[in-house]
């Protein structure tokens, strides 16, 4: 079985290359796949009548309960038989059908027989979580069919109406698997049946499956979207919308309803909407002109009189159920396939317009007579019988339900209506109507209808008839499909209630045809505004404005909400836990500072923090901020961290270097200011989360139940980082792969730095004076010398100080900066720090003597030196590696040297080189965009206006 | 074998990133270390994968430097973090192949990109994700958010247009932001527990008062928040994530809000198992997916339709997150996995999609389903997986967080059982609605996109090759979902029981002698 559900989907892959070969001829292909399984399901049925069921269980995800697990049992082998002949005949319709299109085909055989794969699977499934898979598999593809001819809106709308109606039951319907699931402990559909839940879950469960079966199966009050439908390709109408898609709900209420006729929620549901569903669609199918949609408000009316069937509850109705199902699948597909071949062969659908049709094409209209004729319940047609079940089944009712006297009444007038919508097609279609009015407005027949398309509405219409002939034998299958085995099916039960009132139905419906042509057109009985597509279309309409609305007012566009939102939320939950857990404990030998130094610190940045809130202008502001970056550092010395301090420093000044670099380009001013009350607002949030940040950690100190780690640190530090600076030690060896990670940081800020401002120049190395500024300078390009680059700046932005200064420093920097790397781990320094001070000797160079010298200095791309310093700290990691030790494992060398005596070498020390290019390399970047570049921008920009003469005032 | 290849996928991009900076005039050179060597980790961690699922304890740690366990830094492969590994490296790598496409399919424009900036930074940003999932330390782990933010910022203002400063103006000062909440978490866990390596910390913890831990829980979850964007702290993804080049919005959007995900399920799991929070997870989670979803379908532009389907969906993880069982944890992880392939599939295509219609604006498409079936078929797949649509792997994600919201059955789960399924017809119709303008409807003025594309050129065919490559894994999740989703399970397991990870951190046999073995003598 589940090959052969496999088999379609393959099949279904392969259509579009067969169709793109073949043209419409790859339906006789594709075809032989539902027809074979057909083949293989009858062939299956004995064996299926000894055992009971056949099963078939493959794996596929057992944590979540969702297995392949078959179950063929009467029901199930009806089904998939009605689904893979029906399915195989519409193939073979459809050959002729689109015997001229080409367009589309291959998408349509695609969507088709995946479709029939889907629908397959979906009535011999046995867990209800694979059931749902192939459920809702069924909604994808009929929204890829009924949306066949895109470029037509209505189709489009179509589509997506039926996919979100029935989307939303399927939905519905998995939550109540799921709860079903959950309660019973099993999502085996037979398990399931035989163990039905008890109480509130039951209804609850039957409530949500309800949903799922009334979008599936277009019961009123989602049947509004079935109608829609029929923008899809006829055939597609016939199979989705007649034998198989609509029926997957009534199948399951079949399925459930031993479990759940019991619940008078269920059973009332199917009964009241079941009814509705039979009255309305029976009405609005008289008002059709659309032979189509006629048919297709027929089958919502034939979808609610099954659920109707059902809903009466006992084992009679099941099998009146059933019968419907069958009977209807065959006369409606036949109906829809005849519509098609009108179409086809006049270009119209609507019966005000056809005439004569049935002289001309009598095959035709003999294959639409005996569907007709079943529909409204002729002898000896099965619908006939089906018809005369439900009667007979409405005789009897359980004694929670509705007299006999009112379902048999809801049965006749559903009937009547039934009649008099079907004669009204069969005449509408073939008759030759008013012969008095001019030709022109009939629709002209563009060709015969051919012979190929209509075999399949015969052979359907003739299997209508069949089964009722051969009722003696198809009774007691149909009988056990339904799980009634004991009942009997028969043609003749003798005069009594049922073929009196079904004989009385032929006669009423006559009546009624007769009546109605007389008065013209039917009415509408329901407000339009009451239409459920209506009320469909206002609720899609109202979730967009609630979208809307909903996203406006969270998704501001504006930064200072989203941080403030942030904030709020952060402030909030800290107040929270700061009050729930009581009086917070503050930490042992509590002292609000150290030395009255620290308070003056702390008062200093407080001042330097709100002035450079309130500073209008742009440089002060950021001089102010570099205040609370001094007062660490003073922190940190007067904590006796000379380390950190000097890092702290370092990295303040080469960060206010770099502001100073950009402020250049922005307005001196801030002219922007914030209105009172936007102040106050930010300051409701800033201080109150201040202070819940400094009282959160307070608590979390005082509430220290272990050492902290690092009082482990020393011993191991010097005997396995091999150092004595514990600060180096930690930041190259002991935590050195967050400084590994951190030194990324600065390579990808470097160029971040560098890509914002070439953009999509190529960067490369800063400026160098080219061969003719070298000239000018008069100088020997071989001479030596400092700040040639100076050379190129104008006198008047020299000055003499600055470049005498910088002959001085520069050196001094650099041998400095060099010491910090080599001693760093032993003394205060390192690599990191060592990289700073070299940074900043070439921010002296760049400042004494402008963006030549830069180049002068550091004739190399910022990013080489950057990536050589990257692949150094890695590589001694990957070279830890290869000598078989962890990452970044330090070896330690000592030697006698003389001259040096003991020399120990740790290995971490080419990772603290790598840190110091990359730091070097970040500030070559800095300054050869933010500075070199920027002056040559601003160079050419001044540049410009005057290559153009003097620039008019 | 641990001690060698745990710290590779973090390594080998860092060197591969100084490489590429060093070889910036070479950008074929560049291009050949960065395809071999997001190739080579994408090897690794399946290997790491393989082997820390057939480890005893399904997990499996290295110390940095090879210092005692309890003073350096580990790294862990656990079940979780092999499995984020595996699909995150899957996603930079296949991204890389469509930005390789990409860049040259743009050459044609003129202006080629900078792209010796591009490798090297995208380099970092893949050792950054590969460090958060593998630190087993929570200042390593803001270590390795810091280092995929650098770059991430980098690679969000790549071009430096109007917009996409702006947008870079709102996502770094919020990702700074949640960083500085990160470190402020950071501070409280150090004042409060004296330590930062999360091993210990499971053990050091819980013998906390229940408020303090619940201080720094708070802390935390709201920087992680934050990244994840988790409402109402989501706001500023859409207006960031859209602007960016397709492949760079396609890595962000598919994997770096779940680092931040990860890192929720990490803290959750092994430092608060108390679930003091796990009531307030459950309500921001509903409102995760309601609010972004309705923001999904207010949009008029594929891209931010996008982003906000992306937050929608960032509340089912959490979702799984907040029911704190086993079948919670398990549907979260598979949901994580199955997202993050499937957000990036749909931001390729929809670049695809840009690339052939020359635009986002829904309104301004049309007739992509005839013009470029191949495009068509590329969106469609991804599309009804997002709005879980069985048997793909989002209906398999949301069915096993159903299923663990049913198992726990208390109102709160109902509502959120019911919230997802809501989330997910909406995802639907928000989908559905872009398919019929987009692909379906007819084109309406003919001379607006130049949309006959003509004998495919061989950097687009990198491009679909590699979007359809996402689209055959997405597939696969649910062919295999058998063995997958058991593998979540066991990982939720493992991430409840704790032991694995706190044993394999803290209680292996060290690796090398803890003192330096001093090698050699002479210089």
């Amino acid at each position: 079985m589940l090959l052969l559900i496999a088999a379609q989907l393959v099949a279904a892959l392969l259509a579009p290359a067969l169709v793109r070969w073949w043209g419409p001829r790859a339906f006789f292909a594709l075809a032989l796949v539902p027809a074979a399984t057909f083949g293989w399901l009858l062939a299956a049925l004995p064996r299926l009548t000894a055992e009971g069921a056949v099963r078939e269980q493959v794996g596929w995800i057992p944590t979540l309960r969702l297995d392949l697990d078959l179950r063929i049992d009467a029901l199930a082998a009806l089904m998939a038989l009605l689904v893979t002949g029906v399915g195989a005949l519409i193939l073979l319709y459809s050959r002729w059908y689109f015997a001229d299109e080409r367009e589309g085909l291959g998408r349509y055989a695609f969507s088709f027989m995946a479709f029939a794969g889907a629908m397959l699977g979906l009535v011999v499934s046995d867990n209800v979580l694979l059931l749902y898979v192939f459920w809702e598999l069924t909604t994808i593809f009929s929204y890829l069919l009924i949306a066949q001819y895109y470029d037509v809106r209505s189709s489009r709308r179509a589509a997506l109406q039926a996919l979100i109606v029935t989307t939303f039951g399927g939905l519905a319907m998995l939550v109540g698997f799921v709860l079903l699931g959950a309660v019973s402990g099993s999502y085996q559909l037979s398990y399931l049946v035989a163990h039905p839940p008890q109480g509130g879950v039951a209804v609850a469960a039957a409530v949500l499956l309800l949903l799922g079966v009334l979008s599936k199966s277009a019961i009123v009050p989602l049947h509004f979207w079935l109608p829609s439908a029929m923008a899809a390709p006829t055939p597609v109408s016939a199979y989705l919308h007649a034998a198989a898609m609509v029926k997957a709900g009534i199948y399951l209420i079949a399925r459930m309803n031993p479990q759940f006729a019991a619940l008078p929620v269920w059973r009332w549901s199917l009964l009241v909407l079941g009814a509705a569903g039979l009255l309305v669609g029976a009405w609005k199918a008289l008002r059709q002109a659309d032979l189509k949609l006629l048919l297709a408000y027929g089958t919502v009316s034939q979808l609610g009189f099954m659920a109707f069937s059902f809903g009466i509850g006992t084992p009679q109705a099941a099998l009146a159920g059933v019968l419907l199902i069958v009977a209807h699948a065959l006369y409606k597909s036949t109906t829809f396939l005849v519509v098609g071949a009108i179409d086809h062969a006049t270009g119209t659908r609507d019966l005000r317009l056809l005439s004569g049709l049935g002289r001309r094409a009598p095959l035709l209209a003999l294959a639409a007579a005996l569907g007709i004729a079943s529909m409204i319940g002729v002898p000896p047609l099965l619908g006939f019988v089906a018809k005369d079940a439900v009667y007979e089944a409405a005789r009897g009712t359980l004694p929670a339900g509705p007299g006999p006297v009112v379902l048999v009444a809801v049965t006749f007038l559903g009937a009547v209506l039934t009649v008099a919508y079907g004669v009204r097609f069969w005449w509408g279609a073939f008759a030759t109507w008013d012969p008095d009015r001019p030709e022109a407005d009939r629709a002209r027949p563009t060709h015969a209808v051919g012979r190929g398309i209509v075999a399949a509405p015969l052979l359907l219409a003739l299997a209508g008839l069949g089964a009722g002939l051969t009722l003696p034998w198809l009774g007691p299958a149909l009988a056990r499909a339904a799980g009634t085995p004991e009942l009997e099916v028969g043609l003749w039960h003798g005069i009594g209630l049922p073929l009196l009132a079904s004989l009385a139905g032929l006669l009423g419906g006559a009546v009624l045809v007769v009546a109605l042509r007389r008065r013209g057109a039917v009415r509408a009985l329901v407000p339009e505004h009451l239409e459920a597509q209506a009320q469909y279309r206002r609720l899609m309409r109202g979730l967009d404005r609630v979208a809307g609305e909903v996203t406006g007012a969270t998704q501001r566009g504006s930064l200072p909400f989203y941080l403030g939102a942030a904030l709020v939320v952060l402030a909030a939950l800290l107040l929270w836990v700061l009050l729930a857990g009581g009086r917070p404990a503050l930490p042992g030998g509590w002292e609000p500072w150290d030395s009255p130094a620290e308070a003056w610190v702390a008062v200093l940045t407080v001042i330097a923090v709100v002035a450079a809130a309130r500073s209008r202008q742009r440089l002060a502001a950021v001089l102010l901020v570099g205040v609370s970056g001094y007062a660490m550092v003073a922190i940190f010395v007067m904590r006796g961290a000379p380390d950190l301090a000097l890092t702290q420093a370092l990295v303040e000044t080469c960060t206010l270097v770099a502001f100073v670099l950009v402020l250049r380009k922005l307005p001196k001013t801030i002219r922007h200011r914030h209105s009172g009350r936007q102040r106050a607002r930010r300051l409701l949030i800033a201080i109150p989360l201040g202070v819940l940040v400094a009282v959160g950690g307070a608590v979390a100190l005082g509430m220290r139940t272990a050492p902290a780690i690092s009082e482990r640190f020393p011993g191991p530090v010097y005997d396995f980082g091999g150092g004595r600076n514990i600060v180096n030690v930690i930041l190259v060896d002991l935590r050195a792969w967050d400084t590994f990670g951190e030194i990324s940081v600065l390579l990808a800020a470097a160029t971040g730095v560098a890509s914002l401002v070439f953009l999509r120049r190529p960067t490369g190395s800063p400026p160098q004076l080219d061969q003719n500024a070298r000239r000018r300078t008069a100088l020997p390009a071989q001479h030596r010398t400092f700040l040639r680059g100076g050379l190129a700046v104008a006198a008047e932005n020299r000055s003499v100080v600055l470049e005498l200064a910088t002959r001085v420093l520069f050196p001094t920097m650099i041998v400095l900066s060099v010491y910090l790397l080599f001693a760093g781990h032993n003394v205060p320094g390192g690599g990191f720090t060592g990289g700073l001070v070299a940074g900043l000797a070439l921010v002296v160079r760049y400042l004494a003597a402008g963006r030549y010298e830069l180049g002068e200095a550091a004739p190399i791309d910022a990013g080489l030196v950057l990536g050589l310093g990257l692949l150094f700290a890695g590589g001694t990691g990957a070279a830890a590696l290869l000598t078989g030790g962890a990452v970044l494992q330090s070896t330690i060398w000592t030697a006698t040297l003389p001259l040096f005596g003991d020399v120990k070498l740790v290995s971490a020390l080419f990772f603290d080189i790598g840190v110091y290019l990359v730091v070097v390399g970040l500030v070559l970047d800095i300054l050869r965009s933010l500075g070199a570049e920027l002056d040559r921008r601003e160079e050419s920009a001044g540049a410009a206006p005057n290559a153009g003469g003097e620039p008019a005032r | 074998m641990i001690r060698v290849l745990a710290p590779l996928p973090v390594l080998l991009p860092l060197l591969a990133a100084g490489l590429t900076l060093v070889l910036g005039r070479f950008p074929r050179l560049q291009r050949t270390v960065a395809v071999a060597v997001l190739g080579a980790v994408l090897g690794i961690s399946v290997v790491l994968l393989v082997n820390a699922n057939a480890s005893a304890l399904g997990a499996e740690a290295t110390t940095v430097g090879g210092w005692p366990a309890e003073l350096g830094i580990s790294l862990v492969v656990d079940r979780l973090s092999a499995v984020m590994l595996v699909v995150g490296t899957t996603v930079t790598f296949g991204v890389l192949l469509y930005a390789i496409g990409q860049g040259s399919a743009d050459a044609r424009e003129g202006d080629p990109p900078p792209v010796s900036i591009f490798y090297p930074t995208y380099l970092v940003l893949t050792a950054g994700v590969c460090n958060a999932f593998l630190a087993a330390d929570l200042f390593n782990l803001f270590v390795g958010f810091e280092v995929l933010l650098a770059a991430s910022y980098v690679l969000l203002t790549l071009g430096g247009t109007g917009p996409r400063i702006r947008a870079g103006v709102t996502y770094v000062v919020m990702s700074l932001l949640s960083s500085t909440i990160f470190l402020i978490g950071i501070g409280f866990t150090y004042a409060a527990t004296g330590t930062l390596n999360l091993a210990q910390l499971a053990e050091r913890i819980g013998a906390l008062p229940e408020a303090t831990q619940t201080l720094l829980q708070v802390a935390l979850l709201v920087a992680f928040g934050i990244k994840a964007a988790v409402f109402p702290l989501s706001a500023w993804l859409p207006d960031s994530y859209p602007t960016a080049p397709t492949p760079i919005t396609a890595v962000f959007a598919g994997l770096l809000t779940k680092v931040g995900v990860y890192a929720i399920i990490r803290v959750q799991t092994l430092l608060f198992p108390s679930g003091a929070l796990d009531g307030l997870l459950l309500w921001t989670a509903l409102a995760t997916m309601l609010v972004g979803i309705l923001g999904a379908i207010a949009q008029t532009d594929l891209k931010r339709m996008l982003s906000f389907t992306l937050v929608s969906h960032i509340g089912y993880m959490v979702f799984g997150i907040g029911l704190a069982t086993t079948a919670g944890f398990a549907g979260a992880i598979f949901y994580v996995a199955h997202h993050i392939l499937i957000q990036t599939t749909l931001f390729l295509a929809a670049g695809l999609v840009e690339f052939g219609a020359g635009s986002t604006l829904i309104s301004r498409l049309g007739g992509l389903a005839r013009v470029a079936p191949v495009i068509a078929v590329l969106f469609f797949v991804p599309a009804m997986n997002l709005a879980g649509i069985p048997p793909l792997s989002g209906f398999i994600g949301k069915l096993g967080l159903l299923e663990a919201g049913a198992q726990v059955g208390s109102p709160l789960a109902w509502a959120l059982v019911g919230g997802s399924v809501l989330t997910s017809l909406l995802t639907l119709y928000a989908v559905a609605k872009v398919w019929n303008r987009a692909f379906w409807h007819p084109v309406e003025n003919d001379d607006a996109p130049e949309s006959e594309p003509g004998p495919m050129r061989s950097q687009v065919r990198l491009m679909v090759g590699a979007t359809a490559g996402f689209t055959v894994v997405t597939l696969g999740l649910t062919v295999f979902a058998g063995p997958l989703y058991g593998l979540a399970d066991r990982a939720a397991q493992d991430l409840l029981a704790r032991r694995p990870y706190v044993d394999a951190v803290l209680h292996q046999p060290a690796p090398a002698g803890p003192v330096a073995a001093p090698v050699g003598g002479a210089p």
